[in-house]
């Protein structure tokens, strides 16, 4: 089986329960191919935790959800050693961390100390709980969902930790026919009852990580992302430009999007894709302009041109 | 209102700034209170910016514009002449000010700054005055810049250095356009000068009149000889004769006084080499020209008059520049017709009977006329007569009066005086006024002739001589001839005691005398090469360089020398642009996108070639196959080039090459 059937039939199956949002679906793919981790913004009921559990089932990984509260503690995600008064030791009670996908809920409900916890454990792939480290399971993906920041009572990611998300995404409404379609289901089946088949063994995973890393990026691509980069640090509307982490996460992705349309080489097309979903929440608009994050991609695309001027 | 268009703090600093280096040259035609209105503008507009007060409301404006106008109004009298208009243009400048909210208003300012600029020249052309409009325009220029930089929010100079850059690339093509482009006459000539006062000698002289006018330190006109300049006390410039007395008071000759075959001078036979000199009036709202004796100008639009006079059939209203011949010994008039005796004799009746009296007796205890003429003239000499700046007022019968009673007076009733005698006794004679002497500048050997050089004299017929000039003022006060006013009334302390600043005053301090002469050859330059650079003069320069003129020609001139001096700015501001190469096979892939394009698909910016092709395709359905090939091959050649062979490489670019030259020949859908 080719990795292109393997990786659409992984898109297919989650499509079964989150219907019509296949765009989507092939970015939270290529982010988990690319060992990132991802942050999912959007408003409540739009399927942000359908989508993570349906990639962890189609991946056949382990999940554990945490829903982020205001009084959350570090310790209640990273795990307690606990006194047992039978062998008078202290055992340690790993928490829900230790698990392949995390689904952070609601990660901006909590506060800055809980968020940092997770996020450390995100940039590190290991916890130190008393002075005594330990690995995190591999491969280890936090997808992350946060409700968008004016709602009442959410503590902002700030920028730099807002970085470490490989891709942001947004679901969106569904398509009509789509939320149709969903409408006239059966009542009750959610995904857990429509029980995904694992479609992408560990080997396979191992496989298409292992295509990324011999992805051609030619001279030509290499210098569109910098004509890309360079704008966005030097044109007026934007505060903050894309950082060096930056431009070598949008060429992971890039890569990962090439593998995933069966190319041994980088288009300017993969990096268009990956574009809005990696770069939009590093850019910040400068205060005189009225756009957001999004727009500043657009502005990105529309004005580097592909063709060196 | 987005920030695209709200004004720059920067930018609205240099707009105030702007706005009082603009008004400064005016302030002294201006009345106090419009001064008081730019500190009220300026001080509203800050308080605006930092959101303590608000922009003013409808009735407001409407009640500040109507007390700018009532002000006007009655600060002059009247809202037609020069002074009135431009101090309305400037008070409305100032109130724009106040509302100035957006770009838009920004540029209605800016833009009624540079006209502003142009207002000063109305009153004056001096070196100073262009070199201060130049500093104003960098200023204006440099607010229409900070304009265009939205994130100054502190006031800083980086836009002096953009605007003044930008002026220096714009000076060669001013000079172009001021030597090459055609001088066309105003469509339509608004009277502003009917207001402005005339200055110089007026063609009625009363006693006093001289006196006043020698209180004033401006420039009258500069000469420049070509040769010798010869001594100060030949240094007479006739510009008015004065034939007619009536009233107490010396007048010219009106043309239609003039009996009709007297109305053209009497041919004069002259000889040896004449005194050629160039002379620059400065405008004096009258007529008459200066000039020795006896002067011949072969220039256009200078007349010559019966009693040998240059004049100019229009009003000069700006700088006049002309040149003359002089013949200083030639005899004017050996032959005097009767009309002209009839008239160089006319007294009016009655009136200075003891002077008419003197004269008669004098002229019988001479043998000659010329022995007539010595004794009055050393009746000045060997009696009190005094030569003053302050004469005393005369009343009826002033002759009388002067002669024999005050003896205290100026060149003009010296003159006056002497006329009167000597028609009384039958000899023709009439007062000449203009100016006497000049000031010697070293630097460039002009003769500066200022206002107080004003001087009035004598002229008298004699038999076989014809007209001769005789100076009484000579009799009383040679130094005034010799040396000047300024040693004539020494003793006095009168000489400009009205203007304590006039840098004549200062010629005892030699650097600034040397400085003050400096730049007055300096100014005797600018008026003869940049103000006095009229059609006429374009006309002979252009004519001189490029032969036959016609317009075709002159404007192919204009172009080329605008382009010749505006490609060396181009070509430096491209030089230093950085360039980019473009690789042969984006050039190709470019072709490629021009081909499309041409076909009606165009290439979006940013749009990657195979998000393109798809597009392309779709558009063009009947070229599809070729559409995504040739875009394969490019993506592969750009973009999938680690395991190129070059055979493959060379292959592809061959068949890119084919394709493009298959899709020339396509046409466009219907």
């Amino acid at each position: 089986m080719r990795l292109q059937d393997v990786i659409d039939n992984a898109v297919a199956e989650v499509g079964r329960v989150l219907l019509g949002k296949e765009p989507q679906i092939r970015l939270a793919l290529c982010c988990l191919f690319a060992r990132g981790h991802l942050l999912i913004e959007d408003l409540p009921g739009m399927g942000k935790t359908t989508l993570s559990h349906a990639l962890a089932d189609a991946l056949g990984l382990s999940y554990k959800r945490v829903q982020f509260t205001s009084d959350l503690l570090p310790a209640d995600i990273l795990g307690v050693s606990v006194y047992n008064r039978n062998d008078a030791s202290f055992s340690f009670h790993p928490g829900p961390i230790f698990t392949q996908v995390l689904l952070a809920d609601e990660i901006n409900r909590t506060t800055p100390r809980t968020q940092s916890a997770l996020l450390e454990a995100m940039a590190e792939g290991q916890v130190t709980v008393e002075g005594e480290t330990r690995r995190l399971p591999k491969p280890f993906f936090v997808i992350a969902t946060q409700n968008p920041i004016h709602q009442s009572g959410t503590y902002p990611l700030p920028e730099s930790q807002l970085d470490r998300f490989l891709m942001r995404l947004e679901l969106g409404y569904p398509h009509p026919r789509a939320e149709r379609e969903m409408l006239l289901r059966q009542p009750g089946a959610s995904a857990q009852v429509l029980g995904l088949q694992q479609c992408i063994d560990r080997e396979q995973l191992q496989m298409i990580r292992a295509a990324v890393a011999t992805v051609h990026a030619s001279d030509n691509l290499l210098d569109y992302l910098q004509r890309l980069v360079a704008y966005s640090r030097q044109a007026p509307e934007f505060a903050v430009g894309l950082s060096p982490r930056g431009a070598l996460a949008l060429l992971d992705c890039a890569r990962t999007w090439a593998v995933m349309g069966s190319r041994g080489h980088v288009v300017p097309e993969d990096l268009q894709m990956v574009l809005p979903a990696v770069a939009a929440h590093r850019l910040v608009p400068n205060g005189d302009y009225a756009g957001d994050g999004q727009a500043l991609v657009t502005l990105l695309q529309r004005n580097v041109d592909v063709i060196k001027p | 209102m987005n920030a695209q268009q709200q004004i720059p703090r920067n930018a609205l600093v240099w707009m105030i700034i702007s706005l009082f280096t603009l008004a400064a040259p005016h302030v002294t035609r201006l009345p106090v209170w419009v001064l008081a209105v730019y500190g009220v503008a300026a001080l509203w507009r800050s308080m605006v910016y930092r959101g303590r007060w608000s922009f003013p409301g409808r009735l407001v404006k409407l009640a500040l514009i109507l007390c700018a106008c009532g002000g006007i109004y009655a600060s002059y009298g009247n809202m037609l002449g020069l002074e009135p208009t431009v101090a309305l243009l400037l008070t409305a400048f100032a109130l724009k000010l106040i509302e100035l909210a957006g770009r838009k208003d920004a540029y209605v300012l800016l833009f009624l700054g540079y006209f502003i600029c142009i207002t000063e020249f109305l009153f004056s052309q001096d070196l100073l005055i262009v070199l201060y409009s130049v500093l104003n325009t960098t200023l204006i220029t440099t607010a229409l810049v900070a304009l265009h930089q939205p994130d100054q929010h502190r006031f800083n100079h980086g836009s002096l250095r953009l605007a003044a850059v930008m002026l220096a690339q714009a000076f060669p093509l001013m000079l172009v356009l001021f030597f090459l482009f055609p001088r066309i006459g105003p469509l339509w000539s608004v009277p502003i000068k009917r207001h402005t006062a005339k200055t110089g000698v007026s063609d009625v002289m009363q006693p006093g009149d001289i006196s006043h006018l020698s209180q004033s330190d401006e420039v009258a006109f500069r000469a420049q000889f070509q040769g010798e300049i010869p001594p100060r006390s030949q240094l007479y410039w006739r510009g008015l004769v004065f034939s007619r007395l009536a009233d107490g008071a010396w007048r010219r000759l009106r043309n239609y006084e003039v009996a009709p075959n007297e109305r053209r001078p009497a041919p004069v036979t002259t000889g040896g080499e004449p005194l050629r000199y160039s002379v620059i009036l400065n405008p004096t709202q009258q007529h008459w020209l200066y000039s020795l004796r006896y002067a011949e100008s072969g220039q256009a639009g200078v007349m010559a008059t019966a009693d040998y006079l240059l004049y100019s059939p229009v009003e000069l209203e700006d700088q006049y520049r002309y040149h003359a011949r002089s013949w200083p010994d030639a005899v004017l008039e050996p032959e005097l017709s009767d009309w002209r005796r009839r008239t160089e004799l006319q007294l009016p009746k009655g009136g200075n009977p003891r002077t008419r009296q003197l004269a008669l007796d004098m002229r019988a205890a001479s043998a000659s006329a010329a022995a007539f003429v010595g004794a009055v003239l050393a009746m000045f000499t060997h009696q009190p007569f005094v030569y003053t700046l302050q004469p005393p007022r005369l009343g009826t019968d002033p002759m009388d009066r002067f002669l024999f009673q005050t003896r205290r007076g100026f060149c003009e009733h010296y003159a006056y005086a002497f006329v009167v005698m000597m028609r009384a006794a039958g000899v023709p004679a009439r007062v000449v006024a203009g100016y006497q002497g000049g000031e010697v500048n070293p630097v460039n050997r002009t003769v500066i002739v200022h206002q107080f050089d004003a001087h009035a004299w004598a002229e008298i017929w004699l038999r076989g001589r014809g007209w001769v000039r005789v100076d009484p003022t000579a009799a009383v006060a040679p130094e005034r001839i010799e040396l000047g006013l300024e040693q004539a009334v020494a003793t006095e302390g009168s000489f400009l005691a009205d203007s304590p600043l006039s840098p004549l005053r200062y010629r005892g301090i030699s650097w600034l005398n040397s400085l003050r002469l400096r730049y007055d050859a300096l100014t005797y330059q600018w008026q003869s090469w940049v103000v006095g650079f009229n059609s006429e003069r374009q006309y002979r320069v252009l004519q001189k360089l490029f032969g036959q003129l016609d317009a075709s020609k002159l404007m192919l001139i204009l172009l080329g020398s605008g382009a010749l001096v505006l490609v060396p700015v181009a070509g430096s501001l491209l030089a230093r642009r950085r360039v980019h190469p473009l690789s042969p096979l984006d050039h190709t892939y470019l072709t490629f996108c021009d081909r499309l394009s041409r076909l009606g698909v165009v290439r979006n910016p940013g749009e990657g070639p195979a998000a393109f092709a798809e597009r392309a395709a779709q558009a063009l359905p009947h070229w599809a196959p070729l559409l995504q090939r040739l875009t394969g091959i490019y993506c592969e050649l750009a973009y999938a080039d680690a395991n190129l062979s070059p055979t493959r490489s060379t292959q592809l670019k061959r068949e890119f090459k084919r394709g493009l030259r298959r899709l020339k020949r396509a046409r466009r859908p219907r």
